[in-house]
């Protein structure tokens, strides 16, 4: 039996979490018989890689810009991030350069499959990436960012397995003028814990991270993330949306640092939980802490369930109850993708929680 | 078309109607009027379906089918439609998407196909054009930001084209200007004014009637139609107030 050192729920910060299925998804072997993954590409152009169980599906790959090799994920530090270990995929953009959309696809199989990443792009560099985790198993992954002045990079994830855990663990460091945005959906039926520390190390520079969580069943779903401002004049956007139904539990956790030197920063968090049923649970945490005088630090925290008024309007137009709770539920979970720039990603995340609405 | 037989209903556990009867046939207007606290937009919730409301006695059916026994989206798809005195605000969701969604989710249940995106957008921009609402406010959340002219216009958009056979309409007319009230006036007329179509027009005064002539006027109060008349009956409401009717307390 392998020995993981695993967090327990006495650590304020895994209180939420249950990670009680890793040890024997960490004994159990894959069985190599992949689901289909042909509905998890998006119809755009651009590079397309496909992992299975952790591995690189060269046949059905073409990397474009990304590396398959060494990867430095930089998560020595995080309970699961550190099992990522230091191969997996890469991607570096010099100077001024541009890439299409990058699509990663994760398929797994069962048992435990660990991958790093590890993102740099250099100044003035653009990229965007979107990231599909599906099939069984325990699907665990760290990246490291790293933005060099201007450069501008968007990472957005499906987390849609359908049994198993999904672990992912972001770090990132955003110099001048630089920006990224992380936006995260989980809409399947597989528990999750989401991590990020995001810092902002040059002036004027942007971090965003939010997303979506929704949970059935006996789902957990955690999502932990930190922005830290370590320069001025920096902004900051946490935008989360936790659904539970069911007895599922959704978490989201959103902590803004301000250093005593990052004057005029503007960070905003809004987290927001819905239940759609009184035997559901969503624990959302906003968490400040500033050091510094001159900023602008706004926090909401609300968890409701839907308005009955709306449920009783939409029904008076001839509207039965499941679709008019999908309606209101999908616009509540929208906020949550809006920062996507591509239409057709963005459009490929709203069917996804769409799907998950309809079930 | 809706027949209603000694209607007793209640809400957070007190009796507000006390034995309505009350018979709509195909091409009438009815006006019910009566003063605050007299149970008109009970009646128009309790025939809705509203949640919280509970019929305790009585009977109401409409084209022959028991309106109570059915859910509220049941009775939508079955042709009626409820106006109500403050449209509820969806953000979030456009005009257009819950209006597709509530035109397909009755002709499902009627059995008929669905309307695809083109010839609904059609539809949307007649009626909206026939109302004089904007069209980029079919494109926005539901009433979020309407004033109150907008959200009663709104109202009568969704009426054009949802086309339902009774409309109850909970008085649709308060918080309107004079532009406003001309502009619902003209949509009650256009759209519900028809030989298979029928009204239930429930107001506190009588100045939309100026302009929606009914054909019968009833005074509710304390949960009881206590009177019925032809349209002079709004006039002499006018004029002398519900004191003096009977039935209604001084």
């Amino acid at each position: 039996m392998t020995l993981l050192a695993l967090p327990s729920a006495r650590d304020e910060a895994w209180r939420w979490s249950d990670l009680a299925a890793l040890p024997a998804l960490a004994d159990a072997r894959p069985s190599g018989q992949p689901r289909s993954v042909d509905d998890l590409w998006i119809d755009i152009s651009g590079p397309r890689i496909l992992f299975v169980d952790g591995a690189y599906d060269a046949s059905r790959s073409n990397p474009g810009p990304v590396r398959i090799g060494q990867a430095d994920a930089d998560a020595s530090k995080h309970a699961l991030g550190r099992l990522a270990g230091s191969t997996g995929w890469s991607l570096s953009l010099g100077r001024d350069a541009a890439s299409d959309t990058i699509q990663i696809v994760h398929v797994a199989t069962g048992g435990a499959n660990h991958l790093a990443a590890e993102i740099m792009l250099d100044e003035d560099a653009t990229a965007a990436i979107v990231e599909s985790f599906a099939g069984e198993g325990w699907t665990n992954r760290a990246t490291a960012i790293r933005l060099a002045r201007s450069a501008r990079l968007m990472v957005a994830r499906r987390f849609v397995q359908d049994a198993g855990f999904q672990s992912h663990a972001d770090t990132a460091d955003i110099a001048q003028g630089a920006s990224l945005a992380t936006i995260s959906l989980v809409a399947g039926a597989a528990d999750s814990r989401l991590d990020g520390h995001l810092t902002i190390t040059g002036i004027e520079a942007y971090a965003e991270a939010g997303g979506a969580l929704l949970g059935r069943a006996r789902q957990r779903h955690d999502a932990a993330f930190v922005v830290r401002h370590a320069a001025a004049n920096g902004q900051s956007r946490q935008i989360w949306r936790a659904v539970a139904d069911e007895q599922a539990i959704a978490s989201a956790a959103a902590r803004v640092e301000v250093a005593r030197h990052a004057q005029k920063t503007d960070g905003e968090q809004s987290l927001r939980g819905l239940l759609l049923t009184r035997t559901a649970a969503v624990n959302l945490k906003p968490e400040l802490e500033i050091f510094a005088d001159d900023v602008k630090c706004g926090h909401g925290a609300t968890v409701g369930e839907l308005d009955r008024q709306a449920l009783f309007y939409l029904a008076s137009r001839g509207i039965p109850p499941l679709p008019a709770r999908a309606m209101l539920t999908r616009a509540f979970v929208a906020d949550a993708f809006a920062r996507i720039g591509n239409d057709a990603v963005r459009e490929a995340f709203a069917e996804t929680a769409d799907r998950w609405l309809d079930v | 078309m809706l027949n209603i037989t000694n209607l007793h209903a209640e809400t957070a556990g007190k009796a507000i109607l006390k034995g309505i009867t009350l018979a709509i046939n195909p091409g009438e207007i009815h006006a019910i009027m009566g003063p605050n606290g007299a149970g008109k937009s009970t009646l128009a919730y309790t025939l809705g379906g509203r949640p919280g409301y509970e019929v305790t006695a009585g009977s109401a059916t409409f084209d022959g089918a028991d309106l109570l026994e059915m859910e509220p989206h049941e009775r939508a798809a079955a042709g009626l439609f409820l106006g109500f005195q403050y449209p509820v605000e969806i953000p979030g969701v456009s005009n257009l998407q819950f209006l597709r969604e509530a035109l397909n989710a009755q002709r499902k249940q009627r059995g008929e196909e669905p309307l695809s995106g083109a010839e609904f957008i059609k539809i949307a921009r007649a009626e909206a054009t026939s109302l004089g609402l904007d069209h980029e406010m079919l494109k926005r959340p539901v009433n979020v930001g309407f004033s109150g002219g907008e959200k009663k216009r709104n109202e009568m958009v969704q009426m054009g084209i949802i086309a339902p056979k009774l409309a109850i309409l909970d008085e649709t007319d308060s918080g309107l200007d004079i532009d406003a009230l001309k502009a619902v006036g003209h949509g009650i007329n256009t759209i519900m004014r028809k030989p298979d179509k029928a009204v239930l027009l429930i107001t506190h005064y009588q100045r939309l009637l100026d302009y929606v002539k009914p054909d019968f006027v009833h005074v509710l109060a304390d949960g009881r139609i206590v009177r019925s008349g032809g349209a002079e009956l709004a006039h002499e409401l006018e004029r002398e107030g519900y004191v003096g009717i009977d039935g209604v307390a001084a």
